[in-house]
């Protein structure tokens, strides 16, 4: 076949996935909320590795960096990386558990999907709250 | 089909976009690996990282220079920094496919996953390591 018939034809193959078509359910939704975590993690240990440094160093370093983890900005971001830890940390029981073949039903799925979502929130509520308290 | 023949993809038209290098396994192999260490690690280090915010700069050395804290957010960073690199190889083989941004794009990566956990590394110890 010429090139210029496939060409046509690719033309006019629909492309897959139309994201705006799917119905988003939550498995898809904790699927593409691991990505996420993930990239925002990779962020996040940057973010926390400048912190590190400045500590290290101290005096205006430490000024220049604290930021990261004081006032209100930092406490959100601390939260935020503290939940995106055990998110993603959840997300990856998860996956170990299907690669054993367990929970791949639909309730099972459903119900793993949920317990991402809940217990990513639940344990940085717990943590906050402990620590909170402790301190 | 040979090693030579070059892959037509319907979408993109001649060229080696989309063709396999077989790393697919492999991959997805250590990132259950470093996944099963992150799992303890990354739970033991959510507690420490937490305790961070709002402490002084005496506050987070005396956090960090404790022995086991210092030496489980070692390992997070290091474990954790490999883990992030194929990941975000994964995520940027899915979403660039222009082949000259996609190589830069990879050794950007692999370089900015090494010195986060390199620099990670040296601040700690610097906080950490008995003087
Ligand atoms: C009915 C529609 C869809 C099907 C059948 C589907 C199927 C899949 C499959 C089989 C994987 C591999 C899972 C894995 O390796 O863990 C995957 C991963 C992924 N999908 Fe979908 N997907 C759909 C819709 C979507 C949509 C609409 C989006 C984005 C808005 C999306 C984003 C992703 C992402 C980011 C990943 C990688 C995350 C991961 O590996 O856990 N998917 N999808
Ligand atoms: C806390 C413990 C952690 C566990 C249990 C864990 C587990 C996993 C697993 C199993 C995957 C593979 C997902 C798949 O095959 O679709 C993955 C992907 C990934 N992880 Fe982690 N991880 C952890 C921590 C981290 C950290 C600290 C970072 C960043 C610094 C990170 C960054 C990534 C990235 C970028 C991906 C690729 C995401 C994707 O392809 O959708 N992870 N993680």
């Amino acid at each position: 076949m010429a090139d210029v018939d496939t060409d046509r034809l690719a033309a006019r193959r629909p492309l897959s996935p139309h994201l705006t078509i799917f119905k988003p359910i939550l498995t898809m939704m904790m699927s593409i909320a691991h990505r996420i975590t993930g990239a925002g993690l990779y962020v996040g240990m940057a973010l926390l590795t400048l912190f590190l440094l400045g500590a290290a160093i101290g005096g205006g370093a430490f000024a220049a960096v604290s930021w990261i983890a004081s006032g209100f900005i930092g406490n959100l971001l601390m939260v935020m990386i503290v939940w995106a830890i055990f998110h993603h940390l959840l997300g990856g029981v998860r996956h170990a558990l299907w690669d054993r073949g367990l929970y791949m039903d639909p309730q099972g799925r459903e119900l793993l999907a949920q317990a991402t979502l809940a217990g990513g929130i639940l344990l940085t509520l717990l943590l906050y709250i402990f620590k909170t308290l402790a301190s | 089909m040979t090693v030579a023949t070059r892959f037509n993809s319907g979408r993109t038209g001649s060229g080696d976009a989309y063709v396999s290098d077989r790393s697919g396994s492999p991959h997805a192999q250590f990132m259950r690996l470093t996944s099963y260490a992150l799992i303890p690690l990354g739970a033991l280090s959510a507690w420490w990282i937490l305790g961070l915010a709002g402490k002084t700069l005496e506050g987070v050395r005396a956090e960090i220079g404790r022995p086991i804290p210092a030496l489980a957010l070692l390992a997070f960073g290091a474990v954790g920094m490999v883990h992030a690199r194929q990941g975000m190889d994964e995520i940027i083989e899915d979403y660039v496919h222009d082949e000259a941004l996609k190589t830069r794009a990879l050794v950007a990566n692999l370089w900015a996953s090494r010195v986060i956990a390199a620099l990670w590394v040296v601040a700690i110890l610097l906080i950490a390591a008995p003087k």
